[in-house]
């Protein structure tokens, strides 16, 4: 009897074990979001994923875009990757060109959906390695309540209309805008250059055509010193000023009445609601203003990964429009699927009119057009424009085509 | 066992951890300086391009200028205020201790709160510094200390003494803790004022502290990065943008390690042969006083 009862109990394990391993794969997956601090849905689809699909477990860990560089290397390198990775263009280069990226392949479901431009720009050579998740705004920050106070019920988008509203915001004694050295500045310098679109886009990051030659780009900085002209702005002390933690914190508390800056800020900006705030396209030229987009982000399937066939079912999943979704609205951002929705709030409705009426401008570092290297090289450049406006434009662009030259 | 052989062997675990963990890394970074490795894949042999570089575009040669200039400020003014707090404080036996554990503090800190703190102080818009200035009337100072090229650097300077200069201080009490209290005692009989023997009898035998302390606050100076890259990033416009930062720059958003690896190796030899030079210079003057 006690035999019979022990070769019961050990069968019974045995049907277990093996059930539960016919059962669950375990997919290791990494991103830099998900955190407290930028959620963008992530643990809701990572569980609507797991009910949907009873047979994968995720293995979530959260790992910041810094450390991103840091950590995921050595496992790459020493064949422990993650099976899934939160991927940008810049890695897409690095570690899909050292192989350690799974070809999702042109022909996918998810890749047809994808728009001509932003297809080009993340299959540049026929592979693609990242399936993208998110466009998101560059724009400019309103306060609406300041532009009132001086009888402007709108914020502008043309330069004039910015000019007239720096002259009426300075005389009341409001502080008109954030041009802080740095990303503030070359989100307006960059979207003004790109609008003007006196040389193709892509040339300029591949050497073929140089900054310094370009119209477009000496124009746009002709015109920041009109602004600073026109007491928008003191150059000299926007140089000084941190765009990722005092121009925020002077946007927020009203201090400043605009400021160029991403929608990633829209929920930070939101969590006081006594500050009313729109978010519209930067001001230029032509009128309707510029809707600087930025692909941020994607997934990526390590070559190493064990767990291939998994990692592609959970990757494709945030391919469907409802559960991308999820993460759009709580970023803010736009789908990058030709069938995707907005996830931007009302107060972007300006950002959206603009992408509507053709004003999208893709930011060239998020789609490989221009090397990484070259986005602290123009924010330096442009501070150090600032800092002496008298300065030659081309003493400005001569350091971005030198760093394209350090980068070919 | 010979004594020789078992002197190797008790030697052959540090050399061991000396082998992995310093030349082997210092060898592969050389190898790495002639390619073009990303950090991942294979590295392609790239030549001279990465030295070449270093020298033809004027970026580098004055992040190494920025380095040399930050490194003598935060050495004269570190080595200047230890030792003049160690001088006092050895004439006050009696808040020494707490003195010395409370300056030692700074120190103890981390450079990302260090960082994050002086930052605030130093902010053009209600900083501590700014508010400060306000209040006692002289408004016509106030700036924006880290956005102004002409400040910047002595503004990361004053940080980077604030946070060690504690340890200097602590090195310099041990130093005068070594001299016979009776060369004191002998130079008070003789009519010596403090000053007097201040200069004629602690400095000379302080040398050894002083040697002490002025290489390790140089070697340690001229590799730092985290305050000017917590504080600054390198600018306003690579006003201090050092070379140490530089390198992480390269590695860690460029992705450029064989080019990083070239400038971690000019460092290097920089390092070392300052190193080389102060220690031949003040070990001499140790041996003269």
């Amino acid at each position: 009897m006690k035999l019979t009862q022990i070769l019961g109990g050990a069968s019974a394990l045995a049907l277990l074990a093996s059930a539960s391993l016919a059962q669950s794969v375990t997919l290791d997956v990494t991103a830099w979001k998900g955190n407290e601090a930028e959620p963008a849905g992530m643990e809701e689809i990572i569980a609507m994923f797991e009910e949907a699909h009873p047979d994968i477990a995720i293995n979530f860990s959260y790992i910041s875009r810094s450390d991103t560089d840091v950590v995921i290397p050595p496992r790459l390198q020493g064949g422990n990757p993650p099976d899934v990775m939160m991927l940008d263009m810049k890695l897409v280069e690095v570690w899909g060109d050292a192989g350690l990226l799974v070809d999702f392949g042109t022909d996918s479901e998810w890749f047809g959906r994808v728009p001509e431009g932003l297809a080009a720009a993340i299959a540049p050579d026929g592979p693609a390695y990242i399936m993208p998740l998110e466009v998101i705004g560059m724009g400019l920050f309103s306060n609406l309540d300041l532009l009132a106070s001086v009888g402007i019920d709108a914020a502008p988008t043309s330069i004039d209309d910015l000019k007239a509203a720096c002259g009426a915001l300075s005389e009341a004694g409001i502080n008109p805008i954030l041009m802080a050295g740095g990303f503030p500045s070359a989100v307006f310098v960059i979207a003004n250059g790109l609008e003007a679109d006196t040389t193709p886009v892509a040339d300029l990051g591949n050497g073929t055509a140089k900054f310094v030659d370009d119209e477009g780009f000496g124009a746009t900085l002709d015109t920041l010193r009109d602004l600073a002209g026109a007491n928008c702005f003191d150059p000299r002390e926007m140089a000084g000023v941190d765009p990722w933690s005092t121009a925020l914190n002077e946007f927020k508390a009203g201090n400043f009445a605009m400021m160029p800056h991403g929608a990633w800020n829209i929920a930070n900006f939101s969590e006081d609601p006594d500050l009313n705030y729109v978010f519209g396209p930067v001001p230029s030229p032509s009128g309707t203003g510029v809707a600087s987009d930025l692909f941020g982000i994607g997934w990526g399937i390590a070559s190493g990964s064990e767990q291939q066939d998994a990692a592609r079912t959970f990757v494709e999943y945030w391919a469907q429009p409802d559960v991308l979704q999820i993460m759009l609205n709580a970023e803010s951002a736009y789908s990058p699927f030709d069938d995707g929705g907005s996830g931007t709030p009302e107060l972007a409705a300006p950002y959206d009119a603009a992408r509507a009426a053709g004003g999208v401008r893709t930011y060239p570092y998020s789609v490989g057009q221009w090397p990484a290297s070259l986005d602290p090289e123009v924010w330096d450049s442009l501070t150090g424009f600032l800092l002496n406006m008298d300065q030659d434009n081309e003493d400005i662009l001569i350091r971005w085509d030198e760093n394209v030259e350090d980068n070919l | 066992m010979s004594p020789k052989m078992m002197r190797f062997l008790f030697m052959a675990p540090a050399l061991v951890v000396l082998g992995v963990f310093f030349v082997y890394p210092i060898l592969l970074t050389f190898y790495y300086s002639f390619t073009d490795f990303t950090g991942v894949g294979t590295p392609e042999f790239s030549g001279l391009k990465n030295y070449d570089r270093i020298v033809s575009r004027s970026r580098y040669p004055d992040a190494l200028k920025i380095t040399v200039l930050f490194t003598v400020i935060v050495v004269v003014l570190q080595i200047t205020l230890g030792l003049f707090i160690a001088t006092l404080l050895q004439r006050l036996p009696a808040v020494r201790n707490f003195a010395r554990a409370a300056l030692f503090t700074p120190a103890m800190m981390s450079f990302v709160i260090v960082g994050y703190v002086w930052q605030f102080i130093y902010s053009p818009y209600n900083g501590g510094l700014n508010a400060l200035l306000t209040s006692a009337g002289l408004e016509g100072m106030t700036r924006g200390w880290l956005g102004d090229p002409n400040t910047a650097l002595i503004a990361i300077a004053i940080a980077h003494v604030w946070m060690f200069t504690g340890y200097t201080t602590a090195i310099f009490l041990a130093g005068y803790a070594n001299i016979p209290s009776d060369i004191e005692e002998a130079g008070r009989l003789d009519g010596a004022s403090s000053w007097q023997r201040f200069r004629h009898l602690e400095l000379p035998l302080l040398a050894p502290s002083i040697t002490i302390n002025v290489m390790l606050a140089t070697i340690g100076t001229l590799k730092t990065f985290e305050l000017p890259f917590i504080m600054t990033r390198g600018g306003p416009d690579g006003a201090t943008r050092t070379l140490s930062l530089e390198i992480i720059e390269n590695l860690f958003r460029s992705y450029k390690f064989g080019f990083a690896s070239a400038l971690a190796i000019v460092m290097l030899i920089i390092v070392v042969l300052v190193a080389f030079i102060q220690n031949k210079y003040l070990r001499g003057r140790e041996d003269v006083t």
